[in-house]
């Protein structure tokens, strides 16, 4: 009986299961090779590192699922860091209150994206890449009105340096966040109406589900996500510019694909995009260890990616044929 | 109104219409900004300068006519910025290198962009990756072939290239000819079997199938083609530079999604075409002109190009979306 449920668990989550099954096996291939890999305190790195991939990618999962795209997470985590450090200066409210109000600024964001895409019927690749274009404008007249430099408030530097006995806190905010998501995802109304939305969203209209406004709802989460994880990145790096999150659009997707969800929506899961962020950090993390340059890095990198997928479906083909078989 | 006349306004009547909209409303966009750019820069008004204007919209219509094809079956392609980078970098290094003796080697580069498109052909309509993935993971690889060749701007074209980049028949420039080449390809390319079933696949690749078209065949084939332009715009981008940049690709990759989108070809395949996204992409080219006529600052020009895109696609989506059926 437990085995026959712990079979049928397998088989629905094989996607993710394939996903860890790829950051296990690159993990261990990096510890054979170096074993300062599995060092303490480059694990602890390496769940920071992959931390910000995973807040980036908790958005794009979201929006991704319900059958969206949102190009705008780097410019929200630009925007994270600059606007908070330029609030610093001149609002002189305290720390965590520039927080709240950058979050739900991202939010509003977010939300513009929504109704672009929902209500205007503009396709999300096109809305978000505006968007983001209107980010970066803004982005770029703040930085003309700064004179003085950087000035991330002391809470986000503290959050990102601390640390829970051993464990730092970015990673267990992490794990809260993922656990807090997987329970909207799969246990709430608004969880399954998301992926009705994903995968039909004329059957999910007709259902009664209000699909303009779990739409929107998903890119506003992702505004809010995203600025959230420009904060903490731009913390723990100690300052904030403009690009400071341009690695980040590839590897939110990249994460979630790799995590075996479906760019078309409907079909994925978050700790599916977490195994896809220590997937890729894990890749990026080791690569160098064996000497090669930025370009082998690139193609050993998108190589990894298409495996990873693949990895993915085959797995699914495989647990469907087991169960038929059990 | 009654719910017969109801579905027949949204069923038959209207479609037809907003679909003779589209080439319309782009074109009329595009007069728009061609009045707005002249009356900015009344000088622009010459041979000379149009000849200046197409050559610096040729590489982004090259890479639309790559994301025509792909969108017209209903996927997408990311990695044209890469198979562009990839022959920009062999063009400039491998071809330039030996002092350009060796000009026919430009058709083994295109012949080369052609077989990196037939990998994502082959990952999408074999091994069944979703284009987007597919072409997102070949995009790095590709990125990282052409800094593996050429790691930073540099080398140098083979001068015919740039001769013949910067000829001019009579007082025709060379990049008329060239766009009025590819207009043609397209529009024999439309009437032919293979251009049907694109079209056939792009708006039902079941029919499409039960229909007689092999449909992995032929999106192989789409692929490959925009493998071809994909590279065609790297060899003439080096051409128009005289050298090689390895890193130009990535700003390339979202234009060329935005200029099928602005002309009007549906992302959900089967309806567009590449002379929608050859005005496009002057639009795209013309709000750039003049954003910098205007001389505003570094924002400014930023926020304008941005907003004139949600504008432009936000109009129109929202109009077309009202005239549509529900489906």
């Amino acid at each position: 009986m437990r085995v026959a449920a712990l079979q049928s668990l397998l088989r629905q989550r094989a996607p993710t299961v394939s996903a860890y099954v790829l950051s296990a096996a690159l993990f261990i291939a990096a510890t054979a090779y170096t074993p300062g890999f599995a060092a303490p305190t480059h694990v602890r790195q390496l769940l920071i590192f992959a931390s910000f991939v995973g807040f980036a990618a908790l958005g794009q999962t979201f929006v991704i699922l319900a059958g969206g795209l949102d190009l705008t997470v780097p410019w929200l985590m630009a925007f994270g860091g600059i606007q908070l450090s330029h609030w610093t200066g001149t609002t002189g409210l305290p720390g965590w209150v520039n927080i709240i109000l950058a979050v739900a600024a991202g939010c509003g964001v977010g939300l513009v994206n929504g109704i672009g895409v929902a209500f205007l019927r503009v396709p999300p690749i096109i809305m978000t890449l505006g968007v983001g274009g209107l980010v970066q404008a803004y982005l770029l007249s703040i930085g003309l009105l700064q004179s003085q430099g950087n000035r991330i408030p002391q809470i986000a530097v503290t959050v990102a340096y601390g640390k829970v006995g051993p464990v730092p806190v970015i990673p267990l905010i992490w794990l809260g966040v993922a656990i807090g998501a997987s329970v909207i995802l799969s246990r709430t109304a608004f969880g399954r109406r998301l992926y009705a939305v994903g995968s039909n969203d004329v059957v999910a209209r007709f259902s009664g589900v209000n699909v303009m406004g779990v739409r929107i709802a998903t890119y506003a989460v992702s505004g809010a996500t995203s600025v959230f994880a420009g904060i903490l990145l731009s913390g723990y790096i100690g300052t904030a510019y403009l690009d400071i999150g341009a690695p980040y659009l590839f590897a939110s997707i990249a994460a979630v694909a790799v995590g075996g969800a479906s760019i078309l929506g409907g079909r994925g899961s978050y700790w599916g995009s977490v195994a896809g962020a220590l997937t890729l950090t894990f890749l990026s993390a080791m690569l160098p260890l064996f000497n090669l340059n930025n370009a082998a890095l690139d193609i050993v990198y998108g190589a990894v990616i298409i495996v990873g997928v693949y990895l993915s479906r085959l797995s699914v083909l495989f647990a469907r044929r087991g169960g038929s078989a059990s | 109104m009654s719910s017969a006349a109801l579905i027949l306004r949204s069923r038959r009547l209207l479609p037809a219409a907003s679909a003779n909209w589209t080439p319309l409303s782009t074109a009329l966009i595009l007069a728009a900004l061609i009045a707005t750019d002249l009356a900015l820069q009344p000088a622009l008004l010459d041979v000379f300068q149009i000849g200046l204007e197409v050559e610096t919209a040729l590489t982004l219509v090259l890479l639309g006519l790559a994301q025509t094809l792909v969108v017209l079956v209903r996927g997408i392609d990311l990695s044209v910025g890469g198979i562009m980078v990839v022959s920009n970098a062999l063009a400039a290094t491998w071809v330039g290198g030996a002092g350009g003796t060796h000009q026919w080697l430009l058709l083994v580069v295109l012949g080369f962009g052609c077989a990196m498109g037939a990998l994502n052909g082959t990952l999408v309509a074999f091994l069944d990756f979703q284009p987007f993935v597919a072409t997102l993971a070949t995009w790095t690889i590709f990125n990282g072939i052409a800094l593996w060749i050429l790691p930073t701007d540099g080398g140098a074209a083979p001068p015919a290239l740039t001769r013949v980049v910067n000829a001019s028949i009579g007082s025709v420039p060379a990049s008329f000819v060239i766009l009025a080449g590819l207009l043609i390809f397209w529009w024999y390319l439309r009437g032919t079997r293979f251009g049907h079933a694109i079209y056939a696949i792009g708006s039902d690749e079941d029919r499409a199938q039960l229909n007689g078209v092999d449909v992995r065949a032929v999106k192989l084939a789409v692929y490959s083609i925009a493998g071809l332009a994909s590279a065609a715009a790297g060899v003439y981008l080096a051409g128009t530079t005289s050298t090689g940049t390895p890193t130009a690709g990535d700003g390339y990759i979202l234009q060329s999604v935005a200029a099928v989108v602005i002309g009007g070809t549906s992302l959900l395949g089967g309806a567009g075409g590449f002379g929608l996204t050859v005005m496009a992409t002057f639009v795209l080219t013309i709000i750039a002109d003049v954003v910098a006529a205007l001389n505003l600052s570094v924002w400014v020009s930023v926020a304008a190009s941005a907003g004139l895109l949600l504008v432009v696609v936000g109009a129109r989506s929202y109009f077309e979306a009202r005239w549509r059926p529900e489906t």
